[in-house]
């Protein structure tokens, strides 16, 4: 099928989710990073235990290839740690600030447009970052499994336990 | 469809098969960000091309529209159907636990929001997420 279509059903839907799931607020994204609501973490960690029990069931099968990313040190805890300042200001994240504007939250328009100059900021300090921070502590296309040595479904099974048990505690906090 | 909320838990699995549909059925993993490089290389591209031409980031994520951009679009459009089904679409201009605690003004709102913007993504480009 069509990428450009895939793509877009794909987007549609997902919006549609986020949407119902109340994740796409302001509010809840600062009472998460405030530590006052849970709502964008549950969803958040919900979506990656379905996913990561699905993805692996078909890797294992042979039926679909892992994304893995660079594990950098230097430019995830430093681009970890600006992301973080800009999330606390803006309040949404790059998708989630799409989301909002089609709910109608239009402060997250003006958060959109920094970010098209912050990538284009970005594009301009490549050059730099890509000799110094982007070298710093690079182990190239690592997993957890697989650094530790172990098979998968071990890490699988500890972090879907430790996910629910953090559900649990949520739900008794109240959170 | 027409309820105002979902459990997150329920939604956020929803969300996880969508993903795993995806992987399955197109290869795709979810991402926002590297559309906004390309976003950004476009805007750039109608008034200084030749600049662009020689950026090396700009090399690397090119200025097109692909699956990630349109599922960036589409976000927009699938969150507006859903609050449109359950009359929870309206124009908010500033959040209301910002106005509690830095007051109503949309000037100093929406500047910061620009300012959060800029930081948020040259962050999340340097962590490649």
């Amino acid at each position: 099928m069509n990428e450009l279509l895939t793509g877009a059903v794909t987007g549609l839907l997902f919006g549609f989710i986020m949407q119902k799931a109340q994740v796409i607020r302001y509010d809840r994204q600062l009472g998460a990073l405030r530590l006052q609501d849970m709502t964008i973490v549950k969803f958040m960690l919900s979506t990656i235990l379905v996913a990561m029990v699905g993805i692996y069931l078909l890797f294992d099968l042979g039926m679909v290839k892992l994304s893995i990313k660079s594990t950098i040190l230097g430019a995830n805890i430093v681009g970890g740690l600006i992301f973080g300042i800009g999330w606390g200001l803006v309040g949404y994240c790059p998708a989630t600030a799409m989301a909002a504007l089609g709910e109608g939250r239009y402060d997250s328009l003006f958060g959109l447009l920094g970010m098209l100059l912050g990538a284009g900021l970005f594009a301009e300090a490549y050059p730099f970052l890509k000799a110094t921070v982007l070298t710093w502590g690079n182990f190239g296309k690592i997993s957890i499994p697989a650094a530790l040595g172990v098979n998968h479904w071990i890490v699988i099974v500890i972090l879907v336990a430790a996910f629910v048990g953090l559900f649990y505690w949520f739900e008794k906090k109240g959170l | 469809m027409r309820a105002k909320t979902w459990s997150p838990y329920v939604a956020g699995a929803l969300a996880g098969l969508l993903l795993v549909l995806s992987v399955f059925l197109t290869g795709k993993y979810f991402g926002a960000s590297t559309t906004f490089v390309r976003a950004a290389g476009f805007v750039e591209q109608s008034v200084a091309p030749e600049k662009v031409a020689g950026m090396e980031y700009f090399l690397k994520e090119k200025a097109k529209l692909d699956w990630q951009g349109m599922f960036v679009l589409a976000v927009l459009f699938g969150s507006l159907a859903a609050a449109s089904l359950s009359g929870d679409r309206r124009a908010v201009p500033v959040p209301a636990m910002w106005e509690a605690r830095f007051g109503a003004s949309r000037v100093r709102r929406w500047t910061l929001a620009f300012l959060g913007g800029v930081i948020v993504m040259f962050g999340a480009r340097l962590a490649d997420g």
